[in-house]
């Protein structure tokens, strides 16, 4: 279901629920936690905007290129994941990536980003759970063309 | 420790300066958390006789096992106290507020905060990850709610989360907010005022933890199969097409974009949400846009200031009571008024009585009150006499104490009939009319008598634990009433086994008040939002849905398996009620303890002998003290006080209570057979 795709962002309909984040945290991890997850909702609370920061899986990731192991690849749905074993923790991929979508988790010293909920037949989560749409599994190749 | 609880709760003694915690499990086996834990520390700690700003009140700010969770609308949090708002003497009671402050005092490591004392000068409370502090706020002082929570978000993080008083709270005006976020406050009793008593300025929260959950799956199965964007039945059946209500526009550029919306914010009705976790389609948000064109949310009685037509409800006539239809301002001014009521930590209630009440001054003639000019349908004038009331500057010294005190101040001044109608207002022990069926919003026969039996049984106004469980019903009533006739009564069999508990009679409404009552107590507790719980009429998309319904209970035990599924504890809904009566029992002895009982609550016959405003029925002094002896008889409490007895307090696990309450019995006795 998640082969060639990714989630796209209209983070014009979010309400700050974190529905998204704490699904993904729960999926994931088995707790909720917003700093287990792997994406973010922000907030300017003087503006009252929101933003939504999730890996794009790149067609040539910049993570990938940055990582001086082998501990990002491309899985064969063509998501980009992250293989701990093989983190050393240096944070070139967080700091290539130019969504922001790559996040250090400071207490348990890891790196995470979203895999498009791995093994999860129905796909991701913070897909199926986002109240009003702000994310949608789109097609890369539909994304591409501007369908 | 089960999952779901942090295991700490945070001790604070502001005159001593000293932060220490304690085992949250102590309480959460007989309490859960929240509400109902917040009265058990309460009722233990908070001394007989104090005042409402005295240093020993405790400020108690309580979530729960599911707060920080995935379950729907969970993201609430708890505050208790003293509240100097209620009249005529401060009593115990609650207020509770959405947001992300809850959640993220989970993810700091702590399930509740216990402050007292008094700070010698302004502090607010620094928490991150485990650890507190206090820190000098004399900086703060003066700045309002939004400039205080910006200030301390871009000192920390954009992720802190604040709890904060503005001026009105600093300068202990008795209906002034906690305020968090942009619209949401622990608004309605006054705990702003407490705060400021304590020279507590705000809390501030930071937390990279996360909350367990003992059977991911099953949260997760619980969520999906709840449905996300679920509309509240009244939603729609009653307010289906209200345009004024459902205004679609994007927060940063004023329109959707037409290509993104098809099927996302013009069918989906875009609204903000007050709470972390929610996951409802909830009637009450909307966005406006203020007088320098930022776009800021509302809910509930704040889009009321914006609605032009909801301002007019507030006409009312009869029984000898006028009150006046208030004033609406216009859209972008009354979305910066609204605003303006937020930073300066006012009740937005106020507005809903006291506008009233100032209109009616002037059609009887009264143009100034001591000397001060009263306009209240001029824009600048009100908005400069909400500056006096938070300031305690010119009126605003005398209203800052509440409509209901400024009567007492100025009876013999002004003529009776607005001494009257300012006591009518807020009737409900200085609580603004509401869910009474007579000045605000309509409940018509049975729902206003259900109303009525909570009122008198309470701490405070009954409105909030009723949105969805029991009195926003009455819509259905006044929508197609054989219809609603009809599906309640198999409703009413399923639930309370009597098909009669929902038809529009007087008597034996007390199963139905009790129970939501304590519906109240547990979605204050677990927690949950009362406009999305109990699911006591099941969600439906459309009016049509509704009308074609013959059964429309919905699902009862969503809560309960919620429960188990974060914390692994499955109890069943007696065992669940059974915490519920005794977190409701304990907050009656905390009344008792005030001083409260059947005669104070014998003074809110007159207000029923008003004739409701959808059906004009009521009742007389005979048939209020009637509905006091059933409500009373069936909770098992003495008529003569109406408070709870020793075999009742012993089967819920409460007998350490019973001393306390046998002498209170003994020095109420004695008063009444020899008054001083």
């Amino acid at each position: 279901m998640t082969r060639n795709k990714r989630i796209h962002v209209d983070a014009r309909l979010c309400r700050d629920c974190q529905v998204c984040v704490l699904a993904c945290s729960l999926h994931h991890e088995g707790e909720c936690n917003l700093c287990l997850a792997r994406l973010v909702v922000t907030k300017d609370m003087a503006r009252y905007e929101f933003d939504i920061l999730i890996c794009q899986h790149c067609d040539s990731p910049d993570c990938i290129l940055a990582c001086p192991t082998d501990a990002m690849l491309l899985d064969d749905r063509g998501v980009v994941i992250i293989v701990d074993e093989e983190c050393i923790r240096c944070g070139a991929c967080l700091i290539s990536c130019p969504y922001d979508a790559i996040f250090y988790n400071e207490v348990q010293d890891r790196y995470l980003k979203c895999d498009l909920c791995a093994g999860r037949e129905e796909g991701p989560l913070c897909v199926a759970l986002c109240p009003v749409g702000v994310l949608t599994l789109v097609d890369v190749e539909a994304v591409r063309v501007g369908v | 420790m089960p999952s779901g609880w942090m295991g700490k709760i945070l001790d604070v003694d502001l005159t001593a300066g000293k932060i220490s915690t304690r085992d949250t499990m102590a309480y959460a086996g007989d309490y859960i958390g929240g509400r109902a834990m917040a009265g058990r520390i309460a009722w233990d700690e908070i001394p007989a006789g104090v005042d409402a700003y005295d240093p020993e009140n405790r400020i108690i700010i309580a979530t729960g096992p599911l707060t920080g969770t995935l379950a729907p609308t969970s993201g609430r949090t708890v505050m208790t106290s003293l509240s100097p708002r209620v009249y005529p003497r401060p009593w115990y009671t609650h207020s509770t507020l959405g947001g992300w402050f809850g959640p993220e005092l989970k993810y700091a490591g702590f399930d509740a905060i216990v402050i007292h004392g008094r700070a010698d000068s302004p502090v607010y409370l620094e928490i991150r990850d485990g650890e507190a502090r206090l820190v000098d706020a004399t900086d703060l002082w003066g700045l309002d709610a939004r400039e205080t929570q910006l200030t301390l978000k871009g000192r920390m993080s954009p992720q802190t989360q604040v709890l904060t008083i503005g001026p009105a709270g600093e300068n202990l005006v008795r209906f002034a907010t906690v305020q968090h976020a942009e619209e949401n406050a622990a608004g309605h009793s006054g705990f702003g005022a407490v705060w400021g008593s304590k020279n507590l300025k705000a809390i501030t929260v930071r937390g990279t933890g996360g909350v367990s959950v003992a059977n991911p799956e099953a949260l997760l199965r619980e969520v999906i199969g709840a449905g996300t964007f679920k509309k509240s039945p009244a939603v729609a059946v009653v307010f289906e097409g209200d345009q004024n209500l459902r205004k679609e526009e994007s927060p940063d550029d004023g329109g959707v974009d037409p290509a993104a919306s098809a099927d996302s914010a013009e069918s989906n009705g875009r609204r903000p949400i007050c709470s972390q976790a929610c996951t409802f389609d909830c009637i009450i948000g909307s966005y406006e846009r203020t007088v320098d064109e930022r776009l800021i949310p509302a809910f509930c009685i704040g889009a009321v200031w914006r609605h032009e037509s909801f301002m007019q409800d507030t006409e009312y006539s009869g029984g000898g009571v006028e009150v006046p239809p208030g004033r609406n301002f216009g859209l972008c001014e009354e979305v910066s008024l609204h605003e303006l009521c937020n930073k300066l930590g006012l009740d937005l209630w106020f507005r809903l009585v006291m506008q009233p009440w100032f209109i009616r001054c002037k059609q009887l003639g009264i143009g100034e009150i001591r000397g001060h000019p009263i306009e209240p349908e001029d824009l600048f004038w009100f908005e400069r006499f909400m500056h006096q009331l938070a300031n305690r500057e010119g009126l605003g010294e005398i209203f800052a104490e509440d409509l209901v005190r400024a009567m007492d101040e100025l009876e013999g001044e002004l003529p009776a009939e607005l001494i009257h109608l300012g006591r009518e207002l807020e009737f409900d022990f200085g609580f603004p009319a509401h869910r009474e069926g007579r000045f605000w919003d309509e409940e018509p026969l049975p729902f206003w008598v259900i109303s009525a039996m909570m009122h008198i049984s309470t701490s405070r106004d009954p409105t909030i634990g009723t949105h969805s469980s029991c009195l926003i019903n009455a819509e259905f009533f006044l929508d197609d009433r054989e219809l609603a006739r009809r599906q309640f009564r198999l409703l009413s069999e399923k639930v309370w086994g009597d098909p009669d508990a929902l038809e529009p009679t007087f008597e034996n409404k007390a199963p139905v008040a009790i129970w939501s009552q304590h519906q109240h107590m547990l979605i204050d507790s677990l927690p949950l939002c009362d406009f999305a719980f109990p699911q006591l009429v099941r969600p439906m998309e459309s009016r049509k849905a509704w009308q074609n319904a013959e059964d429309i209970l919905g699902d009862l035990d969503l809560d309960l398996r919620l429960f188990a599924a974060v914390t692994g504890v499955e109890l069943t809904r007696e065992e669940m009620t059974r915490i519920a009566e005794r977190a409701f029992t304990l907050e009656r002895a905390l009344l008792a303890r005030a001083g409260r009982g059947r005669k104070m609550e014998e003074t809110l016959a007159p207000h029923f002998k008003l004739p409701c405003r959808a059906d004009g029925t009521l009742i007389d002094e005979a048939g209020f003290s009637g509905l006091l002896d059933e409500y009373y008889s069936a909770r098992g409490w003495d008529l003569e006080l109406g408070w709870p007895q020793a075999d009742q307090l012993r089967e819920l696990g409460l007998e350490e209570i019973i001393p306390e309450l046998d002498e209170r019995r003994r020095q109420s006795k004695a008063y009444s057979e020899s008054p001083p």
